[in-house]
């Protein structure tokens, strides 16, 4: 049963580990007793800073086993941002697996933070006094930084409430049969890899399979992964079908019966090839949010087509589109769009994350009365079926990464050698959009133009860092000091941009 | 088409799909492409794409092993199969 947590068998796609139930249950008690010696109590918080593997699910449960709050980290992030994190988050506890950086890990100590390995919290004799469970419905279940990592995180709370009504609302619109066998090669730190993908067929008993996040290799393997493990569900984001229609071959055992996109926009065309590669007409465009506890509408409809910008209707969730798109007038009470009309989506759903963590301000500014604005901008025709047609939102899709581009600017605000930066969206043709930089600096620019591209590499993770670097000799901002990213981009669209590998090189 | 006349031409076109942070000068041809920080790893796709127009090769069926795209020396191998 669902909310009973009755989970599947865990294994992993490259290395064949496997833990049955009875097994996930001894490592939850294991691990629930160590971390409740190691002094977590109910309503703390703990960073797991790994993902992906059988580890990460038993920690997570072990977490909620003792009433306290998981916060899964990106893997990729650096020291510099993790440490950011734990000022914003203050956990009690860090699990790492194997290695733990010596600066980051001296850092944690200095704010307080017990560090653990989790491959040594299931060792040693059997507990006698095991801890005893201390979830609630309306405690924290996890924490979902979405952006923020060099300044002022925004963390997702979800409570165990909200997450439950996700997963009611995904079983009434989904079933759970398709999900017998389900495949995650997505992060588990973020709420589509995690919320949607793994947990939901997780908890409802159904088997988990987990590969390495976003590997090259998982992809241009996934037709022969496919089979081996017998998958019958699995999702994905755009740039990682594309590795596998590319690179792959098809799956030959047909045991795959749907397949999931999201987090990113998925054209008709490659949608249909997926759709061919895969064997199955079940391949659903799904309408992904974080603070609306991840899957909230898709195309399950019984009769379609693929075509662009197609979400398709809501899961649990009730979406309209109105004609504006700011909490400072409730939308209850605002004018909706009509059927075809163009507008801003807003969210209603019991699923809904209790607020970003400590920023009750940020809260404020997406939710108003109970509904989400989602920053998108989108079309419900006469069918009901939800269009996306754009974003208002400042933030860069990676791929189905999100960027927001404030982090990269603070980063390089604080180098002394800049006088202004912007950061903006660039077309790209492997994620669908990257990061473009313009920059004016201060003194002559190469020497200066080194020093910024160390700095933020220094602490900016790979994923964040810009593709295209521009140097302008001023930055056109209103009045108030407002920049317009779009009008940016525009201009250095039609410029050269540095070759910022040839100035590193040089430093070398 | 030799092993000798393809190698400028892949050279040429990884300098079109290089990060903007790392110069191909900087790799041998034995390093590999994406740990050398040279390409993003989903930059194997722009290469595939290379191979399929200009040599006119086919995974579709086949797939094909990231490592046979992790270094200069192994696409080489790739579009031109030694001989033994």
């Amino acid at each position: 049963m669902l909310l009973d947590a009755h989970v599947g068998t865990l294994s992993e796609a490259l290395s064949g580990r496997r833990w049955d139930p009875g097994e996930i249950a001894e490592q939850v008690v294991r691990r629930s007793t160590c971390y409740h010696r190691a002094g977590v109590r109910s309503r703390d918080r703990v960073f797991i800073c790994f993902g992906n593997n059988l580890e990460f699910f038993a920690d997570l449960l072990a977490i909620w086993h003792l009433g306290a709050c998981a916060v899964p980290i990106d893997t990729r992030l650096t020291p510099f941002e993790i440490e950011t994190l734990a000022r914003a988050a203050t956990p009690r506890l860090a699990l790492y697996l194997d290695t733990i950086d010596a600066a980051l890990s001296a850092s944690l100590a200095t704010l307080g933070v017990d560090i653990i390995d989790s491959r040594e919290a299931d060792k040693g004799a059997w507990p006698t006094n095991a801890p005893p469970n201390a979830q609630a419905l309306d405690q924290h279940a996890v924490i979902l930084f979405t952006s923020g990592s060099t300044g002022n995180p925004k963390g997702v709370v979800q409570t165990h409430r909200s997450m439950r009504a996700r997963w009611m609302s995904l079983r009434q619109n989904l079933g759970v049969d398709a999900f017998r066998r389900t495949l995650c090669l997505l992060p588990t730190h973020f709420s589509h890899g995690l919320v949607s993908n793994s947990l939901y067929p997780w908890l409802s008993g159904k088997d988990l399979v987990v590969a390495p996040a976003g590997s090259i290799d998982v992809a241009m393997r996934l037709g022969e992964l496919l089979d081996e493990h017998a998958i019958t569900c699995m999702s994905s984001v755009p740039p990682i079908w594309r590795i596998a229609l590319k690179a792959s071959r098809p799956p030959a055992a047909r045991t795959l019966q749907r397949a999931f996109c999201a987090s990113a926009p998925l054209s008709a065309h490659l949608w249909k090839q997926i759709q061919e590669w895969a064997g199955t007409r079940n391949v659903f465009n799904v309408y992904g949010i974080t603070e609306a506890g991840s899957w909230v509408a898709g195309t399950s409809m019984n009769d379609f087509e693929p075509e662009d910008g197609l979400i398709g209707v809501p899961w649990g969730s009730l979406i309209k589109v109105m004609k504006e798109g700011t909490t400072e007038q409730s939308p209850e009470s605002g004018e909706a769009c009509r059927n075809g009309e163009l507008g801003f989506v807003w969210v209603n759903t019991p699923a809904l994350m209790q607020g970003y963590f400590d920023r009750d301000d940020l809260t404020r500014e997406v939710v108003r009365d109970g509904w989400f604005t989602t920053g998108d901008i989108g079309v419900i025709d006469h069918r009901g079926w939800l269009y996306l047609r754009g974003r208002v939102r400042e933030q860069i899709n990676r791929g189905g990464t999100k960027i927001y581009p404030a982090d990269l600017e603070s980063v390089a605000e604080r180098f002394a050698g800049v006088r202004d930066v912007c950061c903006f969206a660039v077309e790209d043709r492997l994620y669908g959009q990257a990061v473009g930089l313009a920059v004016v600096l201060a003194e002559p620019w190469n020497e200066n133009l080194r020093g910024l591209h160390a700095a933020m590499k220094e602490r900016l993770a790979v994923f964040q860092m810009p593709a295209r670097w521009y140097v302008l000799d001023a930055i056109p901002r209103t009045t108030r000091g407002k920049v317009n990213r779009a009008t940016i981009a525009a201009m250095c669209a039609e410029r050269q941009p540095v070759d910022i590998g040839a100035q590193a090189s040089r430093t070398e | 088409m030799s092993r000798a006349d393809n190698k400028p031409k892949l050279i040429a076109f990884l300098e079109t799909i290089r990060r903007p942070d790392v110069t191909l000068e900087s790799i041998g041809e034995h390093d590999d492409l994406v740990d050398s920080g040279l390409l993003d790893s989903l930059a194997l796709l722009e290469i595939i794409t290379f191979l399929e127009t200009e040599f006119s090769m086919d995974f579709s069926d086949t797939g094909i092993d990231s490592d046979q795209l992790s270094t200069i020396a192994n696409i080489l191998d790739l579009i031109e199969p030694r001989r033994t």
